[in-house]
């Protein structure tokens, strides 16, 4: 078993009075997709940001390749070689998008940023067309590509993405999802997403985290959670017994129409 | 037609010298969010540095290194011994606002304990009068002009060229984010206190090559003139006050052509308040 | 003895500035740092409406008017014109600019028109000033007045302090002085509130402006001079480093500000620094200056509250045994029948459909949730439906009338209020406060209103407060009614937001995510109260996503995605929903 890229242990902080994510545990490993779902207000995002240095938590660890990062700040988890895609002011807006890429590589030495920004229009092919833009008038889908593209130019060992698809057309947020993230995790990166789009994620996700009312209440592979009758219950709440019979039934009405 | 060639010909110099500062307050406010109203006081700080230089018998053009170092030096200290401070804990804009004109006062009465509020002039020369097509210039004028479109031209390259200038649009675009990405966005910001406060402490040395002779309150009326170019250009766009610095120091000087000498500072005032009131983020600022 | 004298005016000159000062800035929050000018106008204008016409002195000066009246017309004329000054300048401190860039225009305008009235002679005899002012009552100067007159006059000026301070208090202790003070802690909430800014900031540059005017007259009668050297901006930052040391928002802070720094400071040093030849003539006039710079940072950093802080206004619950039952008798014809009706709304921002074709309707008396994964369109449809948000097509009934095209607050007038999903509490407002200031028909909460008098609005404010007592109690609060609100925690102040919008008295309560960060047993608390509140005959559509709290109190629930109605049900039943558990997992 490859060392862990990313853990995260006893995670607890909030905005000043009641933390609102009490002792979140997790780990991700290079190369991995490891997605957290929930609903609303389940503290996902809360958890990333502590995560990146953003905001403080008051109790727990993070360790990103074996260095302590707890309540680090985020220049120095950035410097250590995490990139984070927060879900709102993601861009420099008044900047074009090459300059927020070159900022992406603010930390790569001058003569690679050549390099890197090719192999992220590699990734990203329609960024490359759009160098000359400002920012802060792109779509909503294109500026979640500049987003990622920012982050890609560090060549971090950890991605933090927090729900990349919010706001994005079902379609695109698909495509978004199956192939970019994907490219990201293939570069031996731990790709750590944050997702509304629980269906969707789970589909690329190597292991997956649910989370609700501020805790994390359940894990496992997406096909061990797809099994699981606590999964829907985490969503609705309820009776699971009732809920799942109809999701499997479901399931099972897919399956026959495909 | 010569007094409007005469008049512009002051324009461009007053422009020249409004463009440097208006330029180092407007990077200053962008990239620290203090709108910072002890910077006409800094100047004067830098115009009595190169004072003492020139005093101790080098040219002035040397003593403006020395009015660069002492504006860089004592705006870094203002923000390390006071904004800062106020920042971190998370004072309100209005109440920077206020300790900047606290601060002001320390700075631009504290000049004048020490200097006894006396006028004072440089040892120079005006060099001989230029007549390039009808606009009438001296030497010292056309010098004063030229280190203006050189710093104007210093700071757009550095704003898009270097890194550090990079860093800077960075940060004031979205300080987080540029954290993030792993941008020292402290150091960066007390940078750019010392880079703005050499470009005050430049602008306060020009500024009293310019009118002759200065105390230390010399600077209180210039402030206005630097609020109205700022505004005008949007607060926080650099371009915007390059660009505001040429409209209010071209009609400032042009309309005292026409109308009377002492009210040339009305037509930067109406600009001010007509800006404020229909456009506050200025012309070149985005319409949010 | 005449030492004292001076000190004594100058003490009720700056006192009265600082009142003013105090009312504005303090009160209501503007930061006007052109003060002085105000009451500069008060000093010319009381100069020559007090002196006769400018030939009269052989033609040394110059000036407008000159119309020899007697005391108190000048006076009053100060007052007025510095009330009257105030108004050009209100578009500055309206609705929209940021109050440090409309306080940057104000210091801009007092630099500026100093500097003009310095440089047009035929106004007030320009940088010289206008000189010769006689004094109330006397035909010469003051200095050529008897012992006693003076004494009579210092005397005059410490009982017009106590007039100002009784007005100002008045004003500040009044209904609409804390409508002020909800502006001043969070003007966009006020607004939603229906109080209007622009007449409220208008209100407080008028009042500042008129109290300047005055202290300014009282000034010129005493010095018998004015220039522009009297009132240069800086003097504008004296009166604030005085307000802000004895405390902003206080009263009586104030005046003891305007004791310690314009009179304890300013003009006793300046007698010393007189009387000493072997310092350089302009050192401690510029220390002076040089200290009041540092009091300010320093104070602001030590201790910003100043010496004497706001007072914490405590107002008695009334005992539980004389609170009123809920007065409000509801129409109960209509129960069951639809209160709200949607047809067909849609709502475009820039080409994405964020409410695409909603149909449904709100039944009198009903808790119905309202629920869906992110971005389903749910707080919208509530901006659609409280009038914050116009809608793209479709039609709105409320009541049996179309509502589609009225705006928000005559909305709110007919009883359809909404909350809001950030914390808006007004946090220098106790909870009690808070919950008066939503009350939309208080005799008191207007400039009149407040001058007329307690006796005047005393009832309109006892029945407001049983009734906030009354809610304060129903929610569990009661304990904490004078408690600022900002001191709550995270789900007290959601609590303090909902019980606001009941203050209003809506038939129809439109609630974005109130339980959002609140703890879970206090969650079930509001859910109680609020499905009390519906027994009693009040609707409630409520948006929220914990689902748990659906299940106990909604009904029924209405789910959104895409911007379209999913399906509508008890929460048992649409957990049984296909469309409804695919709509959450695929989000």
């Amino acid at each position: 078993m490859s060392a862990d890229a990313l853990t995260a242990t006893g995670v607890t902080a909030g905005y000043g009075g009641d933390p609102v994510i009490r002792s979140v545990t997790l780990r991700a490993q290079a190369g991995q997709i490891v997605s957290v779902v929930g609903p609303n207000g389940s503290g996902k995002s809360t958890l990333l940001k502590a995560i990146a240095g953003v905001l403080r938590m008051s109790a727990g660890k993070v360790v990103v390749a074996g260095r302590d990062l707890t309540n680090a700040a985020a220049e120095v988890v950035a410097r250590s070689g995490v990139g984070y895609v927060p879900q709102v002011d993601d861009v420099f807006a008044p900047l074009t998008v090459r300059e927020n890429l070159e900022m992406g590589g603010y930390l790569v030495a001058r003569s690679a940023v050549p390099d890197r920004m090719e192999h992220v229009i590699e990734v990203f092919p329609r960024l490359g067309s759009m160098l000359r833009r400002q920012a802060g008038k792109l779509s909503g889908g294109e500026r979640k590509m500049l987003a990622m593209g920012r982050v890609l130019m560090l060549a971090p060992s950890v991605f933090l993405l927090d729900e990349p698809t919010a706001n994005l057309a079902p379609a695109i947020a698909r495509t978004l999802l199956e192939e970019q993230v994907t490219t990201l995790a293939r570069s031996d990166a731990a790709v750590l997403i944050v997702e509304q789009r629980a269906r969707a994620v789970l589909a690329v996700s190597d292991y997956t985290y649910v989370m609700g009312g501020g805790e994390l209440r359940l894990s496992g592979t997406p096909a061990e959670l797809t099994e699981s009758p606590a999964f829907v219950e985490s969503f609705l709440g309820g009776h699971r017994d009732q809920a799942i019979q109809r999701s499997e039934a479901d399931d099972h009405a897919d399956t026959g129409k495909a | 037609m010569s007094l409007l060639l005469a008049s512009v010909g002051f324009g461009l110099v007053t422009s020249a010298v409004l463009a440097i500062a208006a330029v180092g307050f407007t990077l200053q406010f962008a990239v620290t969010d203090v709108l910072n109203l002890a910077f006409a006081a800094v100047m004067t700080a830098g115009a009595f540095a190169a004072y003492l230089v020139n005093e101790a018998g080098a040219s002035i053009w040397v003593a403006i290194v020395a009015a660069m170092a002492a504006g860089a030096v004592l705006s870094a200290v203002l923000n390390y011994v006071v904004y800062t401070p106020f920042q971190r804990r998370g004072a309100a804009p209005i109440t920077l606002v206020i300790i900047s004109l606290g601060t002001a006062l320390i700075v631009e009465f504290g000049i004048a304990a020490l200097a006894g509020g006396i006028n004072v002039s440089y040892l120079m020369s005006q060099g001989k009068t230029h007549d390039l097509g009808g606009l009438i210039l001296t030497t010292v004028q056309l010098i004063i002009i030229a280190i203006s479109l050189v710093v104007m031209v210093g700071v757009y390259a550095m704003l898009r060229y270097t890194k550090l200038g990079k860093a800077m649009r960075a940060t004031a675009a979205n300080r987080m984010l540029a954290r993030s990405c792993g941008i020292r966005a402290g150091r960066v910001i007390a940078i750019t206190w010392g880079l703005t406060g050499a470009l005050c402490g430049l602008a306060g040395t020009v500024f009293a090559i310019d009118v002759g002779s200065f105390n230390a309150s010399s600077t209180d009326i210039f402030l206005i003139l630097i609020l109205a170019a700022v505004f005008l250009g949007g607060p926080g766009n650099a371009y915007g006050a390059m660009l505001g610095a040429l409209v209010i120091g071209l009609g400032t000087e042009v309309s005292a052509a026409y109308i009377d000498a002492d009210y040339k500072y009305v037509v930067a005032f109406v600009i001010l308040l007509a800006m404020l009131a229909v456009r506050p983020t200025g012309l070149l600022g985005a319409a949010t | 003895m005449y030492y004292l004298i001076i000190l004594l005016v100058y003490a009720a000159v700056d006192a009265i500035a600082c009142l003013g000062l105090s009312q504005q800035f303090g009160v209501a929050g503007v930061t006007n740092f052109g003060f002085i000018i105000f009451q500069a106008a008060g000093a010319y204008v009381a100069a020559v409406l007090a002196l006769p016409k400018d030939t009269a002195d052989g033609g040394f000066q110059t000036y407008i008017g000159g119309y020899g009246l007697h005391f108190p017309l000048p006076w009053i004329g100060a007052a007025v014109a510095g009330g009257v000054l105030a108004l050009p300048f209100t578009f500055l401190v309206g609705r929209r600019l940021r109050g440090d860039f409309a306080a940057v225009g104000l210091l801009v305008t007092a630099v500026l028109l100093n500097l003009l009235v310095m440089n047009y002679r035929p106004l007030f005899n320009g940088d010289a000033g206008v000189a010769l002012v006689p004094a109330p009552l006397s035909s010469g100067m003051f200095v050529s007045t008897s012992n006693n007159y003076q004494y009579g006059f210092a005397i005059a000026g410490m009982i017009l302090v106590a007039v100002a301070y009784w007005f100002v208090r008045r004003i500040t202790e009044s209904p609409y002085g804390r409508t002020l003070r909800a502006m001043r802690d969070n003007d966009k909430v006020a607004d939603s509130l229906g109080k209007n800014l622009l007449a409220l900031r208008t209100g407080a540059m008028v009042t500042g402006g008129a109290i300047a005017g005055l202290s300014g007259a009282i000034l010129v009668s005493f010095i018998g001079v004015w220039s522009p050297a009297a009132w240069s901006y800086a003097e504008t930052i004296v009166l604030f480093t005085a307000v802000i040391i004895g405390g902003a928002g206080n009263h009586l802070g104030a005046i003891l500000g305007a004791v310690l720094v314009p009179v304890g400071f300013e003009e006793v040093t300046r007698f010393i620094s007189n009387n000493d030849p072997s310092l350089p003539p302009n050192l401690l006039p510029s220390l002076q200056w040089v200290a009041i710079g540092l009091l300010i940072v320093v104070f602001l950093w030590v201790r910003p509250q100043g010496v004497l802080p706001e007072r914490r206004r405590v107002i008695k619950l009334p005992d539980r045994a004389s609170t009123p039952a809920p007065a409000r008798v509801r129409d109960e014809d209509g129960a069951g029948g639809a209160i709200l009706s949607v047809a067909d709304v849609t709502k475009d921002f820039g080409g994405v459909h964020a409410v695409a074709g909603v149909s449904l309707s709100v039944g009198r008396g009903s808790l119905t949730g309202l629920i869906g994964p992110n971005g389903a369109g749910k707080s919208t449809l509530l901006s659609l439906l409280a009038g914050t948000e116009k809608v793209s097509s479709g039609r709105i009934t409320y009541l049996g009338s179309d509502i589609t095209g009225r705006p928000a607050f005559r909305r709110a007038r007919i009883g359809l209020v909404r909350t809001f999903q950030l914390a808006s509490e007004f946090k220098r407002l106790t909870v009690m406060e808070n919950l008066l200031s939503a009350v939309p028909a208080n005799r008191g909460d207007s400039f009149l209103g407040a001058l007329a008098g307690r006796r005047y609005w005393r009832r309109d404010e006892a029945a407001a407060t049983a009734r906030a007592a009354d809610l304060l109690e129903r929610f569990g609060l009661a304990a904490k009614a004078n408690d600022y609100a900002g001191e709550l925690s995270g789900g007290q102040r959601r609590l303090v937001e909902i019980m606001r919008a009941l203050m209003t008295e809506p038939d129809l309560l439109l609630l974005d995510e109130p339980m959002a960060g609140v703890h879970p047993e206090l969650a079930r608390r509001i859910g109680q109260a609020l499905r009390e509140l519906c027994r009693q005959g009040m609707t409630i559509l409520m948006v929220e996503h914990e689902l748990a709290i659906m299940d106990e109190f909604c009904d029924p629930v209405i789910v959104m995605a895409d911007g379209r109605v999913l399906a509508e049900g008890t929460m048992a039943e649409l957990r049984g929903r296909t469309e409804v558990v695919e709509a959450y997992l695929v989000g």
